[in-house]
């Protein structure tokens, strides 16, 4: 636990040293914001639809602000799997799951921290219709917010998934942009989920990937009513357990096999 | 005409170098066609909800779309030796070797990389681009034809201008990734919507500073029949060219730049 | 005038470094890689030119290479001002860097040399009989298929060697060519050079750490420190005017005899043996042999030749680098 720690430390200053591409990455990541909204804008004057403009914006912002949340992109694990240094990782007494998911929810909650908090500012100062709103309650930013911790549970196990497939096959770009382009579609990331034709909501709403951004700034706006939130938790946590297993089983199956190579 | 030879002699090599792990080159190139299906995904989506977009028709949007992608995606193929990691070129010192050589820097630059995985997001872009004609029940007269070539042509060299901003401020090792992205992979996500939707400033930006708006948006009105914005219907076929203009002014401010080039290392 | 003029020399870098502690604030400091260096020199030299780290051996090459513009002094190579008419000079000149290629990594080394010959444009006669020339100096043919990125460091340096004179320049500049190399490598790169020097008149000026490139190859010396030229000539005139200490080891039958010895000898006591450095022209040799013969029997005597390595450290300090 204490070494996990440390990691998260350690991550969170490596974050720190990378200024310049944080504020890089809140200018670009506050135009994408702007021109998203823009373009919603423009679609609801042609057409609109039940779901207040307001709240789309809002969807928005908090996409955008946590955009770090989703990807995964942990430099020194794919080159070490590259190199093949990870086979001495995986033969250590620590464990090495634990180990890079820690590290991957570090960079994930430092990395997204940091840039969330200055475009949350931003966003809020914007005029009416184009900034973000405050939450429907307080109560429910409390929900979202630890519902946004069960969702980051979840995505990082998901990361983890990728990884072990990665580590299966040695290179993963095939499979991990198809997993980001998963993630990305029905995250809400490239459209609001509340925008999917209504028929696939449903079944895109249970999805693992509704789990990390979209049920938390549900919540947030209040199109989830607080009633139904643990269910949402619930559902959260299922998935977190499922997914995590399936990572374990996968990097168990990954560590025999390189065990059996000889290391 | 040594240029040119030059230029079809790395490609070659280029490509047949590319290609020697033909499975790890289908897969990734396969990878992109997903990743641009999942965008033009999204266009549809947005249809299928909104109907279309003022008073631009779903398939109108769907071909807005697919010029997009071919213009952007046909520069990372063939320009990725300036749109892909030219800054990582310039800090490992790259730039020392292009230097060293008696070429022109630009020459060079373009005769470093090319990408030919990206033939995925054009593939899409085209389907994009025939649905859409489909659609709206767009005849390609040979004046349509040429000018949606012209089009993409300018649109090319004004995205190639638009990263070598990037190289410019790469040589005065300022890190500007992030920010250039906001113009070329920020404007690619705008400019796939008709620029009539945006608020005055973002128009001006995609007109002036990067003016996709007229490498794109109008030479593609004139193709579905729409009026120009209000302008007559000859700067259709004029407006692409600022896309060369974007080019040739960014080259000049890139061999300025090279001026004060100070290399790195021992 | 000579075929390479360097005048009054300057560069001047601006280092702007992150502040410690504060979020954007950044320090400037100017750091002077070069100032005002003069030297000629004329075609067929073979001058190795050495300095500590930093000294601005690096931006001389770079400068007269073409890739970097001073701030302020003239050079010419052959009549041609490198930074003025770049793509005129370096079409005549080729350049090596040790730590970094300039080849296609992922491509055979054929078709890197291919693409070299166009864009160098070479015409196809003269590329044929040059590279059969250097493939056979180089024992290049085993490698000629091969991607760049399997070569052992070695074998890339002759790749890259051979790469850069295909062409045929009249003047090649070399950055730390041996560094990392083992010694089968390092002494054909030696002898390559020096034929290449000897055979075909190629001005060499090549930039080392490594004081035996500088014996093997070079009749001309020059020694950079602060960005300014501290000596120019041969390597033996150097190496006298600072080979003022030597070092003498003597071992006693009996290790617990302690010498008692002239003013101005520094002595070491190495395990079962004494390591005593002293300066000959303030202790003669003979005076310190025999007191170190009436100290006791003495059972082995060396006398150690100083080493080149050290003498270049010597020289540095001296001269205050």
């Amino acid at each position: 636990m204490r070494a996990l720690y440390a990691v998260f430390r350690m991550r969170f200053r490596e974050e720190l040293r990378y200024r310049g591409a944080v504020i890089g990455g809140v200018i670009c990541q506050t135009f994408f914001g702007l021109i998203l909204i823009a373009v919603y804008r423009a679609l609801y004057d042609t057409r609109p639809q039940t779901q207040p403009l307001q709240d789309v914006v809002t969807y928005v912002w908090l996409q955008q602000g946590f955009f770090r949340m989703m990807l995964s992109f942990d430099g020194e694990l794919t080159e070490k799997i590259r190199s093949g240094g990870i086979a001495y990782d995986l033969c250590r007494p620590l464990n090495t799951y634990a180990y890079y998911c820690t590290r991957g929810m570090a960079q994930k909650v430092t990395g997204s921290l940091l840039r969330s908090v200055p475009m949350m500012m931003i966003a809020v100062l914007l005029p009416d219709g184009w900034g973000l709103r405050a939450p429907v309650s307080a109560p429910a930013l409390f929900c979202a917010l630890l519902s946004l911790f069960c969702g980051l549970l979840c995505v990082c196990a998901l990361d983890m998934i990728s990884n072990g497939f990665t580590l299966l096959t040695l290179d993963g770009r095939g499979i991990q942009s198809l997993l980001n382009l998963l993630m990305m579609t029905f995250s809400g990331n490239i459209l609001p989920l509340t925008l999917f034709p209504d028929r696939w909501q449903g079944v895109i709403r249970v999805l693992p990937y509704a789990q990390l951004l979209d049920a938390p700034i549900r919540i947030y706006t209040g199109s989830q009513s607080l009633s139904g939130v643990p269910a949402i938790w619930g559902l959260q946590l299922a998935w977190t357990c499922v997914l995590t297993a399936c990572g374990l089983l996968l990097w168990n199956v990954n560590r025999k096999r390189l065990v059996l190579q000889g290391g | 005409m040594n240029t040119i030879r030059f230029y079809t002699h790395s490609i070659r090599m280029l490509m047949k170098s590319r290609l020697q792990y033909p499975l790890s080159f289908t897969v990734q190139t396969l990878a992109q066609l997903v990743m641009e299906a999942g965008e033009m995904l999204a266009v549809l989506l947005v249809i299928d909800r909104f109907g279309g977009l003022k008073e631009w028709s779903g398939g109108e949007m769907l071909i807005f779309f697919g010029v997009m992608s071919i213009t952007f995606y046909m520069t990372e193929i063939f320009g990725r030796g300036i749109t892909g990691g030219i800054d990582s070129m310039i800090r490992q010192g790259g730039m020392d070797t292009l230097l060293i050589r008696p070429r022109s820097i630009m020459e060079q630059m373009i005769c470093r990389d090319v990408d030919p995985r990206r033939i995925g997001c054009i593939a899409v872009g085209l389907t994009a681009l025939i649905a859409g004609s489909a659609q709206t029940g767009l005849t390609w007269t040979f004046i349509r034809i040429l000018l949606l070539l012209e089009a993409v042509f300018f649109g090319m060299m004004m995205v190639l201008g638009l990263f070598l901003i990037e190289a410019t401020c790469s040589i005065f090792s300022v890190r500007s990734l992030e920010m250039i992205n906001a113009l070329t992979y920020g404007g690619r996500s705008a400019c796939q919507y008709p620029i009539d939707v945006f608020p005055r400033p973002i128009r001006l930006l995609f007109s002036v500073v990067a003016p996709f708006s007229l490498t794109l948006h109008v030479p593609v009105s004139f193709i579905v029949g729409k009026p120009l914005f209000g302008w007559p219907q000859w700067t259709a076929f004029v407006c692409p060219l600022s896309g060369a203009v974007i080019l040739a002014v960014m080259t000049v401010v890139f061999n300025i730049g090279i001026k004060h080039y100070r290399s790195t290392g021992s | 005038m000579s075929y390479i003029h360097v005048s009054d020399l300057s560069k001047t870098y601006i280092v702007r470094k992150k502040k410690s502690g504060s979020f954007l604030a950044r320090e400037k400091t100017e750091v002077k890689a070069l100032q005002g260096m003069n030297f000629e020199a004329e075609q067929g030299e073979l001058i190795g030119y050495i300095g500590p780290n930093g000294a601005g051996k690096s931006t001389t090459i770079k400068i007269l290479s073409g890739i970097l513009t001073p701030d302020s002094g003239e050079v010419t190579v052959g009549g041609v001002c490198p930074w003025k008419d770049r793509k005129r000079h370096v079409g005549r000149i080729g350049v090596v860097f040790g730590q970094r290629t300039q080849l296609w990594w992922d491509v055979p080394v054929r078709d890197s040399y291919d693409l070299l010959r166009d864009i160098y444009r070479v015409s196809r006669a003269d590329y044929d009989s040059q590279l059969r020339r250097l493939t056979d100096v180089l024992d290049l043919e085993p490698l000629m298929n091969t991607p760049l990125r399997m070569l052992s460091l070695g074998q890339r340096m002759r790749v890259e060697l051979a790469g850069s004179l295909l062409h045929r320049p009249e003047l090649l500049f070399l950055d730390e060519p041996t560094i990392g190399l083992d010694a089968v490598s390092k002494l054909m790169i030696r002898d390559f050079l020096k034929q290449e020097n000897r055979e075909n008149g190629t001005t060499v000026m090549l930039t080392t750490h490594d004081m035996e490139d500088i014996s093997a190859l070079c009749s001309r010396v020059m020694v950079i420190g602060k960005g300014q030229k501290l000596y120019d000539g041969g390597l033996n005139e150097l190496l006298s005017a600072y080979d003022t200490v030597h070092i003498m080891t003597v071992r006693y039958a009996d290790p617990s005899v302690c010498p008692v010895l002239p003013e101005g000898c520094e002595t070491v006591a190495e395990e079962d043996a004494l390591k005593i450095t002293y300066r000959p022209d303030a202790v003669p040799t003979p005076v310190l042999l025999s007191a170190l013969q009436e100290a006791g029997t003495i059972r082995d005597l060396t006398a150690q030749p100083q080493n080149i390595d050290r003498l270049v450290a010597d020289m540095y300090k001296e001269m205050g680098m």
